[in-house]
C-alpha cells in the first residue's frame, strides 16, 4: 500500500492521506475487512508525524469509511466500498455536466482548469467552520 | 481541551551586556505532538532552550516546563524527565562511545535499551573509538541516540539533523516521529525548512526575540496564499493593504501577496479592479517565513 | 557515574604528577644508596620535601583544572547541565576526586621514601613522614582551593592552571619576606619554621592553630567557588 504526501502540496498532509484512502477504497486496491498499518507504522514509513495519520483515520471513522478497533488496528469497514463508489459516480457525472456548460458558454478547455485550480486551493467552507 | 502546555513562557527576556537575545517572549508549546522553533540566526532560538534547561537565567519573565517553574533553585527532577540534544553536539572527547552511553544510561530511569542496541546498529557506531576522533555526522548520531533511546515526557533537540548526511537525516526523522508515535512531546529547532514541512505538526517563529507566527502547519496548508495579480497599469499598494494580507510586492505592474485569509476577497478585489492575470499558489512555509522575517 | 567521568578526566595528569614523584623518591634511594650523605641524611630528606612540594603544588594545579568552565570552552557544558543532577553534586565530585588525588600524591611518595629509607639501611621514623605529610596537605589546601576557585572564574581550556600557578608562585614570592613568612602556606607546607636547629627534625607539637586557619581558609574559597558556579549564566 503505497501513500505519498505532499507537503508543500497546499493541503492539510491528513486531508490528502483520507483522498488517498478513499481513492484506493474506490479503486478496489483496499477492499472491507482490509487493514491498514497501524499509526505508528505509517507515520514511520511515510516520515510524517503520527498526528497526521491519527486525524485520518478518525476523520475516516466518523464518515465511516474505516473501523478502529482498539489494540487491533484500523480496518475498512463494510458498507465503506459501495458508498465510496456511489459517490464517485454521482461526482463524475456532475463534473461532466458543468464541463459541458462551460464549455457550450464559450470558455476554453485551460480556462477552465484554471479556475478549477484556483477553486480548489482555497479551503471549504466545511473546514473553516470547524 | 484542557492541557498543561509542555513547554510556556511569559513575558521571557534576556540581555547580553547590550544584546537582547530575547525581549519578552510568550511561547506555549502543546504536549503530544511535534512542534518546530523556527527563526534566523541570532533569534533567541537556543538562548530560550538554554533558559528552559536552567543554563542561562533570563533577566525577566519566567519559563515553565511540564508545568512547573524552570527558575527554582535548580530543576533537577524536571531535567530527568527531559532529552535534549544541544546545538553543538559536543560530549565527552576523553570518552569513548560505550563509556559514554554508559555513562548517560546511569542518571535516567527511562533508558531503553532495545533502542539502544537498534540505533547503534542503524548508526553503525563504532563502540570503542574515542569520542575525540569521530566525525562530526558520528558525534551528531551519538548524541541523538543518547536522546532516543530514553522515554522522556519531552524531547527538546537543537538542529538535529546539523552534521548529518541524507540518509542520516532520514533516520533521524524516522526516529522522531516514532517517537512522537509513543506519545513523547517533541519541540525541536532547525533551519531546515523541508524537513519541518514534513513532519511538524505546528511551527513556532522566533524573530529578533519575540515570538512572530504561532501557527500549525495545517493552517498554513489551508489557508496560506501567494497571489500573483498582473495589472494592466501599475497597482496601488494600498488597495490590497486588508485583514490577513502578510505582505505585499509591487515590480511594476506586478503584484505579488501573501495571505493568511481572506484569499476570496482579494480575488474578488483583484478582479473588479480589472487585474489581467490571477494566479494562487499554496505558500510554502518557506515563503511564510521570509516574509514574516522580512515584514519585521 | 559523576565519580568514573572526574577519573577519566583526569587519570592521565595524575598519573604524570605521580610518576615525577615517584622518581623524586627514587632520587632519594640513589643518594642514600651511596653512603652518609656530608649533610646528614635527615637534610637530604628535608630537602625531597621540599621538593616534593613544589612537584605537589604544580600537580595539583594541574589536577583542579577542568569542570564546567572549561567544559565551556570545550562545548560539553550544555550537555553536562542537562543532566538530572545539580550543579553543586557536580562541584563536590570534581573537588572529591582532586582531594582524593592530591593526598595520594602526598602520601604514596612518602611511604616510598619510608620503604627507601629501611632498605638503604637508614630508616625514617614514621612521626616524621606524618608530621611531613601533615604539613603538606594542611597547607596544601589552600592552594586546592585557590586552583578551584580560580578554574571557576577564569574562561578557557588552559588559561586557569597556567593563572592558578601565576598566583601561587606570587603568593609565595609576597610571603617571603622574614616579618610575612609566618603567613606564607609554602614556607609551613615545607616545615622551616619546625625544624629543631640542631637535629633538623621537624619537633614540637604539631601546628593545629595554624593548620586549622588554612583549611578554614581552603573551605571558604570553596564555599565561594561553588556559589560562582551556581550563579553564573553558560
Amino acid at each position: 500500500m503505497l501513500f505519498r504526501l505532499n507537503p508543500t502540496g497546499g493541503q492539510p498532509l491528513y486531508l490528502q492521506l483520507m483522498e488517498q484512502i478513499r481513492h484506493a477504497i474506490e479503486n478496489g486496491s483496499l477492499q472491507h475487512g482490509d487493514q491498514l498499518p497501524g499509526i505508528r507504522t505509517l507515520a514511520q514509513e511515510l516520515v510524517v508525524s503520527p498526528t497526521t495519520i491519527a486525524k485520518a483515520y478518525a476523520e475516516l471513522e466518523h464518515e465511516g469509511l474505516l473501523d478502529l478497533r482498539q489494540g487491533s488496528g484500523a480496518f475498512i469497514s463494510a458498507t465503506a466500498r459501495l458508498s465510496e463508489k456511489d459517490r464517485i459516480l454521482h461526482a463524475k457525472r456532475r463534473i461532466r455536466r458543468l464541463v459541458e456548460d462551460l464549455r457550450q458558454a464559450g470558455l476554453r478547455d485551460d480556462e477552465v482548469r484554471r479556475i478549477f485550480e484556483a477553486e480548489l486551493l482555497s479551503p471549504s467552507e466545511a473546514l473553516i467552520s470547524r | 481541551m484542557t492541557y498543561t502546555p509542555v513547554i510556556e513562557t511569559v513575558a521571557l527576556s534576556k540581555s547580553y551586556d547590550r544584546v537582547q537575545a530575547l525581549r519578552s517572549l510568550d511561547l506555549s508549546v502543546k504536549p503530544h505532538r511535534i512542534t518546530a522553533f523556527l527563526g534566523p540566526n541570532g533569534a533567541g532560538k537556543s538562548t530560550t532552550i538554554r533558559i528552559l534547561l536552567g543554563i542561562v537565567r533570563p533577566t525577566k519573565g519566567k519559563g515553565f516546563l511540564l508545568g512547573q517553574p524552570v527558575d527554582q533553585g535548580e530543576s533537577v527532577r524536571l531535567r530527568a524527565r527531559i532529552a535534549y540534544v544541544s546545538d553543538n553536539k559536543q560530549l565527552y572527547d576523553y570518552m569513548t562511545v560505550e563509556q559514554m552511553i554508559r555513562f548517560s544510561r546511569s542518571f535516567y530511569t527511562d533508558w531503553r535499551p532495545d533502542i539502544e542496541r537498534t540505533l547503534l546498529k542503524t548508526y553503525e557506531l563504532p563502540i570503542k573509538r574515542r569520542i575525540a576522533v569521530l566525525s562530526k555526522g558520528m558525534r551528531t548520531k551519538l548524541a541523538l541516540l543518547l536522546a532516543f533511546a530514553r522515554n522522556p515526557e519531552l524531547m527538546i533537540l537543537d538542529e538535529p539533523s546539523d552534521g548529518l548526511d541524507p540518509v542520516g537525516v532520514e533516520q533521524m526523522l524516522e526516529s522522531l516521529v516514532a517517537r512522537s508515535a509513543e506519545g513523547i512531546t517533541i519541540f525541536f529547532s532547525s533551519h531546515q525548512i523541508s524537513e519541518v514541512e514534513r513532519i511538524a505538526d505546528h511551527v513556532c517563529l522566533l524573530n529578533r526575540g519575540v515570538l512572530a507566527l504561532d501557527l500549525s502547519m495545517d493552517k498554513i496548508r489551508e489557508s496560506y496564499r501567494r497571489i500573483d495579480l498582473v495589472f494592466p497599469a501599475t497597482p496601488d499598494e494600498s488597495d490590497f493593504r486588508i485583514a490577513g494580507v502578510e505582505s505585499i510586492r509591487t515590480s511594476g505592474r506586478q503584484l505579488s501577496l501573501m495571505v493568511s485569509r481572506n484569499a476570496d476577497t482579494l480575488i474578488d478585489r483583484a478582479r473588479k479592479l480589472e487585474a489581467s492575470s490571477i494566479q494562487v499558489s499554496p505558500a510554502s512555509l518557506r515563503d511564510v517565513f521570509l516574509e514574516t522575517v522580512k515584514e519585521a | 557515574m559523576l565519580w568514573y567521568k572526574a577519573w577519566l578526566e583526569t587519570r592521565s595528569r595524575f598519573f604524570i604528577a605521580l610518576t615525577l614523584c615517584v622518581v623524586l623518591c627514587a632520587q632519594l634511594v640513589i643518594v642514600l644508596s651511596r653512603g652518609e650523605p656530608p649533610s646528614g641524611t635527615i637534610s637530604v630528606l628535608n630537602g625531597v620535601h621540599a621538593t616534593l612540594v613544589i612537584v605537589w603544588s604544580l600537580s595539583i594545579v594541574l589536577l583542579m583544572m577542568g569542570g564546567l568552565l572549561r567544559e565551556k570552552a570545550s562545548g560539553s557544558v550544555q550537555y553536562t547541565l542537562a543532566l538530572p543532577v545539580s550543579r553543586l553534586r557536580l562541584m563536590l565530585t570534581r573537588i572529591g576526586m582532586g582531594l582524593v588525588q592530591s593526598v595520594a600524591l602526598a602520601i604514596l611518595p612518602w611511604i616510598a621514601m619510608l620503604f627507601a629509607g629501611r632498605a638503604a639501611g637508614k630508616p625514617i621514623f614514621i612521626s616524621q613522614a606524618g608530621f611531613h605529610v601533615f604539613l603538606l596537605l594542611t597547607g596544601g589546601a589552600v592552594f586546592i582551593a585557590l586552583a578551584l576557585l580560580i578554574s571557576c572564574v577564569v574562561e578557557g581550556e588552559y588559561t586557569a592552571p597556567i593563572v592558578s600557578l601565576g598566583v601561587i608562585v606570587m603568593l609565595a614570592y609576597a610571603l617571603s619576606s622574614r616579618s610575612l613568612s609566618r603567613y606564607s602556606p609554602s614556607v609551613y607546607m615545607m616545615g622551616f619554621p619546625y625544624l629543631d636547629r640542631h637535629t633538623s627534625y621537624l619537633a614540637g607539637p604539631l601546628p593545629w592553630l595554624r593548620a586549622g586557619l588554612y583549611m578554614l581558609t581552603a573551605v571558604l574559597l570553596t564555599g565561594i567557588a561553588i556559589r560562582v558556579i551556581q550563579k553564573r549564566d553558560f
